[in-house]
């Protein structure tokens, strides 16, 4: 389970208790207002870098503000073991026909990518590079990225070198609010603005790229429809509601979190079904992974009831057993109470076919992201 | 649609002038009236609260201004150098720079909204939004019941029953000490625990927008929709408070009649019951203090009524279901509402 966000919030029973009355409500009332599905506006822009290869900058609503800078380097690949015995053995073969397909299809095998050409780091302030929370974050978001293993793919050049990426994900602000899908969202633009330059030179020759940035070509080419990075969003429940980008305070009485990354599948040409309705085509989503995340508000104190409480007219209990075993049986409505156990296999079902769901919320979040004006 | 993406708006509007070029900061400050009169455009063009300076630049280096708040001097120059990011001031010869944005600097008297952050053995620490924590002793609050005794070893005992960790509270500043800390007391039937509502925080008095000391700082909304009675309480810190109004049970008016009944639930953490339409208002005065805030206005008694009414009225005007969401376009028809008025 990652770790829960960041500082602790301190709040009182009293409005942990409203909080999670408001919220377990049909339909919920959120402390602002907004629907369920509903999130809050964000500020958007792209290629914010002069120097960097892809960059992007998201500004929330309660002021939590991230920016991504994407640097590609062409790296010499490890000779693969693998590959050159496979070569010793077709050239020992002295059928000239098999040659030509052979070798496409070795081409084609070759052109897997590692996970290690794509490297990320996170920085949090307050939060040294070693802490939990920067490293969990660095891992959910690379996890998404490379669980297709599509995407190491597009970083091939030839059969001796690559691109090597390396993501800088930096949170400007304190992390007020849980920040993985800021920074989700922000890695998201970054990628896709992210531009490399033409190559010029052909199969294994030492790489030469054309030096003009105005030919330099997409990571995530626009001709591909619908190929778009991950995104990872953040999902809590209280009672059967399921509630999409909580505020700190409402992450704060959260019975359960979940992180979910959606990716988007690749589709065949001509096989990508249209809408009927609207006319445009249909995001094939799927799930890359989903995470625990340890809400805050089991660690939270306790409510006092009215009748434990010698201030207001009550008896309290003998020791710290008999409190607790008292409070937990009583059924007092306006009592704040640390959610215990964890969340239903029903709930998540539900929480996750929220997410996937055709016109649910990634669906609305790839469109609005597909929006911003990239360069 | 469930997200709105949005351009990022520029944070100051460059005033449209041809001559901006050739007025660059040649001498490295800010021109005053006691500048030489060569260039009156410029002057003209600054309103006195559009000269904005950042901490470390160079406000002028003109030895006959005096320095005020929120400047330094250098030993051996003249130069008077802005230390917060702010608005210049001039008063006669003195130069100060108003900040734009400030921790609350408690004054006797002040009504503030606080959260206690540690218990000690005879006193509460508070968060009033001051750069350091305000105290609240054991002996300037009521004891439950009214009772007026002597605080005893069995009070310092049991002071976690009366305020513990994370709780609110309302309360007066009784008196400051020399680092500019304040003593709280809660000893009036108008101040105590907080319950039944939420909490937000803006900024305070001390600069720009929020809440500005007023004639009440505590009032109480009657609400549309079915919301009943609604208080809030701007604390002069900017911390704020909105809950549902709890009347007086029994409506017995008898001065030593009110403490016994009201103060049995002065120190109670349970929540009453609320009403989902409470709710949904409570949750509209917040966002319209929001939208106050970000709009850089004052945070008062009469701006947010009339906020209060102009949400009403644009929710109204929206065909569909009652939303009381103010982000987006409902917040900007608000805007446009208020201006008009």
């Amino acid at each position: 389970m990652a770790p829960s966000s960041t500082q602790q919030v301190l709040l009182s029973p009293a409005e942990l208790s409203y909080l999670h009355t408001s919220l377990s409500l049909n339909p919920p009332v959120r402390p602002d207002a907004r629907t369920s599905s509903q999130f809050r506006p964000l500020i958007a822009e792209t290629d914010i870098l002069p120097g960097t290869n892809g960059s992007a900058r998201i500004c929330f609503a309660d002021g939590t503000e991230a920016i991504v800078g994407i640097k590609a380097e062409v790296e010499k690949s490890r000779p693969s073991y693998q590959a050159s015995a496979d070569r010793n053995v077709a050239e020992d073969d002295d059928d000239e026909e098999d040659e030509e397909t052979r070798r496409d299809e070795q081409v084609a095998k070759e052109k897997k990518g590692l996970n290690e050409w794509v490297e990320m780091s996170v920085e949090i302030p307050g939060f040294r590079d070693d802490d939990s929370m920067p490293v969990f974050m660095a891992a959910m978001l690379s996890e998404a990225l490379l669980a297709d293993g599509a995407f190491t793919n597009r970083l091939w050049i030839n059969r001796r070198f690559h691109w090597k990426l390396y993501l800088d994900i930096l949170l400007l602000s304190q992390p007020l609010s849980y920040p993985l899908p800021l920074l989700s969202l922000t890695t998201h633009l970054a990628l896709l603005s992210t531009r490399i330059p033409r190559l010029k030179s052909e199969e294994d020759e030492d790489p030469l790229f054309d030096d003009d940035w105005a030919a330099s070509v997409f990571l995530y080419p626009r001709t591909e429809a619908l190929i778009r990075p991950p995104v990872t969003l953040l999902v809590m429940s209280v009672g059967d509601n399921i509630i999409f980008d909580p505020t700190k305070e409402e992450l704060a009485v959260a019975e359960s979190v979940l992180a979910v990354s959606v990716g988007e599948r690749p589709q065949e040409k001509g096989q990508g079904d249209m809408d009927v309705d609207s006319g445009k085509p249909v995001r094939d989503l799927r799930l890359l992974a989903v995470r625990t995340i340890d809400p805050p508000s089991r660690l939270t104190p306790a409510g006092v009831p009215n009748t434990l409480n010698t201030a207001t007219g009550g008896t309290a209990a003998g020791t710290t057993e008999q409190a607790s075993s008292k409070r937990e049986t009583m059924e007092e409505e306006g009592v704040w109470q640390p959610p215990r156990g964890g969340a239903k296999r029903k709930l998540i079902a539900a929480m996750i076919q929220a997410v996937l769901a055709r016109g649910g919320v990634a669906e609305e979040v790839l469109d609005g992201l597909d929006a911003v004006e990239l360069g | 649609m469930a997200i709105t993406i949005l351009p990022p708006a520029p944070a100051y509007l460059e005033p449209q002038d041809d001559i901006s070029s050739d007025d660059s900061d040649v001498d490295g400050g800010v021109d005053l009236e006691g500048d030489s009169g060569m260039r009156p455009s410029k002057r003209a063009r600054h309103s006195s609260d559009q000269e904005l300076v950042t901490p470390g630049e160079i406000v002028t280096d003109d030895p006959q201004w005096m320095r005020g708040h929120g400047t330094y001097v250098a030993p051996s120059t003249t130069e008077i150098v802005a230390t917060v990011a702010g608005t210049v001031q001039r008063t006669n010869k003195l130069l100060s720079v108003r900040p734009l944005r400030a921790r609350y600097t408690p004054e006797i008297g002040d009504l503030v909204v606080g959260r206690i952050v540690e218990v000690q053995s005879k006193r509460w620490r508070v968060d009033v939004g001051a750069p350091v924590l305000a105290s609240l002793p054991l002996s300037a609050i009521n004891l439950p019941g009214g009772i007026l005794r002597k605080r005893t070893e069995t009070d310092e005992l049991q002071i976690r029953t009366f305020f513990s960790e994370g709780d609110l509270l309302v309360a007066e500043v009784q008196s400051l000490y020399a680092d500019g800390s304040a003593s709280l007391h809660t000893r009036s039937l108008k101040y105590g625990k907080l319950r039944n509502g939420v909490f937000m925080s803006v900024s305070g008095t001390g600069g720009g927008g929020g809440v500005v000391r007023s004639r009440r700082q505590v009032w109480t909304i009657d609400t549309v929709h079915g919301g009943g009675k609604v208080d809030v309480i701007l604390g002069v810190n900017g911390y704020i408070w909105i809950s549902k109004h709890i009347e007086v049970v029994g409506g017995d008016t008898a001065i030593t009649r009110i403490e016994e009944s009201v103060s049995s639930t002065v120190y109670s953490s349970q929540n009453d019951e609320i009403a989902p339409e409470t709710r949904r208002e409570i949750s509209r005065i917040r966002g319209v203090i929001e939208i106050l805030v970000q709009e850089g206005l004052r945070v008062d008694e009469d701006m947010v009524m009339k906020g209060y009414e102009a949400a009403v009225e644009v929710d109204s005007e929206n065909q569909g279901e009652s939303n009381a969401y103010l982000g987006g376009e409902a917040g900007k028809s608000l805007i446009r509402l208020l201006s008009a008025t």
